[in-house]
């Protein structure tokens, strides 16, 4: 995985984190990279043609939760067996994958973060309008505080994208050809919360936004708490599946 | 510091099935252990208990006098190779090696310099390696691991001849290099015998026998001579095996020849002949045989 | 290397004094180390290690604490007297019985070994 020296017992649950968080960086650099690119050029390429008033970077930041969902999975899957066959404990992977969370949410959180308050400078510049898809028109973000404001909850987004990612993969690995069907509460419960924090069109299946018409009627404090609450959910439950995970057995 | 090991009427269960029945068992520290039996007895499950890679429907698993179940100071010096190796397929071959790292222990020097000598391409993933070449990263893995409890399970499984002899040369000087526990679970067992102290023979989920490596080599001899002299000198033997060709009988028993039946038997023309682990193996988990 | 009708350590054992009766092996000369045995044989250095036991109890090896395993300075008096002890016991008697079996005398066999005497001569 990572060229970090040998580990040590009580401190390699928190090295190993740091090190999967820069591993995952260092292999999606180029995609992360294109991802901005085409943020920055692709407004420059449509105003051409058309007058722009939506915010790309809310697109981007959009499929990176996607994106930080399939990490969160994937990864868990795949170090399930290779790190416990090299020696470490559930709780040490669990631990670590937390830590791997966390960075990973931070890191993706700023940078979508710096990039939406950038794209306000860039499209103020232009005297293009940031904006995002409403239920049947487009709605302007705001002032420079209601960007900084609409930004602010991305880290918690992807958090909360990332532990679901983790309790699905967690057990899919765990139990094979049924554990992914978890993915049925999950989704639902997790994209519901999400599409009630602004009001804007569903970015995914939209048959999983079936619980927005109770939320949508909370006010945005509520709907925040929830994720919160729904993350922490999540957490303790990839953390119950992971502590006694079984290694499956090898096919021959 | 080497680990050792004691299962406490441990049973696994895979659904209704068991894979393990009320096991009992001790290895000592320090020893180099075959581990006998055939597909499907329960010797992989023994060793995944062992290092931790599931947990036992009931009883204890100790090591080092430790519960061995999420001890990070414990399994972190458990090394068990699994056949393949349980390695991320779209990794580089230096990469996991590197993966090692996350042992205190881990001797990544050592394991490059086996890499090397083993000609793994460092660079290549490990979906792109041939089955022996995977076997090979695997059993360095272990080798690198410097672990006080080493298992290899079917590890020369696409290892060739030659490659499988410098694998137990290898084992071989690393361990009287560093002495530790290592389990040696394997088919060919007449290959790996001489490196062996102690037998373990695992048959349907139960320890059937677990002696010094002299003891099975004295527990069986084959009787061949004259059909009614044969008979007449096995009768008060266990019988393991008999085949007969027109007058002539081979009757294999299930003890030492003792030097009084030794005369008998050259008395009575009767040769005494030598039975391999791998014969007596053969003979001792024959699925028609009643006890054991 | 072995054949699998004794035990290894036997073996081990048993070569060790071929090689003092035939003189590769010195008395007062120290022998390989378990170790040694045991990668030179690729066997368990358990096993090289019983040998040794054995042949210190018998009093062929000596062991001097830190420095390895020496031949007894008697080791061949004591292989040699050892041998003629067991030789009619382990050697002609299986002899005799085999020749009785296929019909040759006890005359015909004293009159070879007296022929065999007068050639090495």
């Amino acid at each position: 995985m990572a060229a970090f020296p040998n580990a040590q017992l009580p401190t390699r649950k928190y090295g190993l984190g740091f090190a999967l968080s820069g591993e995952a960086l260092k292999y999606f650099k180029y995609w992360i990279l294109a991802a901005v690119l085409l943020s920055f050029l692709g407004p420059l390429v449509l105003s051409r043609s058309s007058d722009i008033d939506l915010s790309t970077w809310f697109y981007t930041a959009n499929v990176a939760k996607w994106f930080t969902a399939f990490i969160g999975g994937g990864f868990i899957a795949s170090l399930v067996p290779t790190m416990i066959a090299a020696g470490l404990t559930r709780r040490e992977l669990s631990v670590a994958h937390g830590v791997f969370g966390l960075l990973w949410s931070a890191a993706i959180g700023v940078l979508v973060i710096a990039g939406l308050l950038v794209e306000r400078a860039y499209y103020d510049a232009m005297g293009w309008a940031q904006g995002v898809q409403g239920d049947d028109s487009v709605i302007a973000i705001g002032s420079w505080g209601e960007t900084a404001a609409f930004a602010s909850v991305y880290p918690l987004m992807y958090l909360v994208y990332f532990a679901a990612g983790v309790v699905v993969g967690a057990a899919s690995y765990r139990w094979e050809g049924t554990g992914w069907l978890i993915l049925v509460p999950i989704l639902p419960v997790v994209f519901s919360l999400d599409n009630a924090v602004y009001n804007t069109e569903p970015f995914g299946p939209a048959w999983a936004g079936v619980f927005g018409r109770f939320i949508d009627e909370w006010g945005t404090g509520l709907v925040l708490i929830g994720i919160a609450v729904v993350t922490l959910v999540l957490v303790v439950a990839a953390h119950r599946i992971i502590i006694d995970i079984p290694l499956r057995s090898k096919k021959a | 510091m080497s680990f050792a090991v004691t299962l406490r009427d441990v049973t696994l269960k895979y659904r209704d099935t068991d894979a393990l029945a009320d096991v009992n068992l001790d290895l000592e520290a320090g020893k180099i252990y075959g581990l006998l039996g055939r597909n499907g007895a329960g010797k992989t499950s023994l060793l995944s208990l062992i290092a931790a890679f599931r947990k036992p429907t009931a009883g204890e698993v100790f090591v080092d006098g430790e519960p061995v179940w999420e001890n990070a100071p414990i399994v972190s010096r458990i090394a068990l190779i699994r056949e393949g190796g349980d390695f991320d397929d779209t990794e580089t071959v230096k990469s996991t090696i590197e993966t090692g790292q996350i042992r205190p222990a881990f001797d990544t020097e050592y394991a490059l310099h086996l890499a090397d000598r083993f000609e793994l391409p460092l660079k290549k993933r490990i979906r792109e390696l041939s089955r022996g070449k995977r076997s090979i990263l695997a059993a360095i893995c272990g080798l690198a691991a410097r672990a006080e409890l080493t298992m290899f399970d079917e590890v020369h499984l696409g290892m060739d001849a030659p490659t499988r002899d410098a694998f137990y040369k290898e084992l071989l000087a690393e361990y009287m290099d560093r002495p530790h526990t290592v389990v040696l679970s394997t088919h060919l067992i007449d290959e790996v015998a001489n490196y062996l102290e102690s037998v373990v023979i695992v048959d349907r989920g139960r320890i059937l026998r677990h002696e010094e490596v002299e003891v099975f080599q004295n527990m069986g001899a084959t009787l061949t001579g004259p059909a009614a002299a044969v008979d007449e000198l096995a009768a008060s033997h266990d019988v393991l095996a008999e085949q007969q060709l027109g007058g002539t009988k081979s009757i294999t028993v299930a003890a030492a020849v003792d030097p009084g039946t030794r005369e008998r038997a050259a008395a009575a023309g009767i040769e005494i002949g030598p039975v391999g682990l791998q014969d007596l193996f053969i003979h001792l988990t024959e699925p028609n045989r009643k006890g054991a | 290397m072995f054949d699998d009708g004794a035990p290894i350590y036997r073996q081990i054992a048993d070569q060790i004094k071929a090689e003092i009766m035939n003189g590769s092996l010195e008395p007062g000369g120290k022998v390989m180390s378990t170790n040694q045995y045991a990668a030179f044989y690729q066997i368990n250095p358990a096993t090289a290690q019983k040998a040794f036991r054995e042949l210190v109890d018998e009093g062929i090896l000596y062991k001097q604490r830190g420095v390895g395993m020496f031949v007894a300075e008697d080791a061949r008096e004591r292989l040699a007297a050892d041998f003629r002890e067991r030789f009619f016991e382990r050697v002609l008697a299986p002899l005799v019985r085999e020749a009785r079996q296929a019909g040759i005398s006890l005359n015909d066999i004293i009159d070879y070994l007296n022929d065999q005497e007068g050639a090495l001569r």
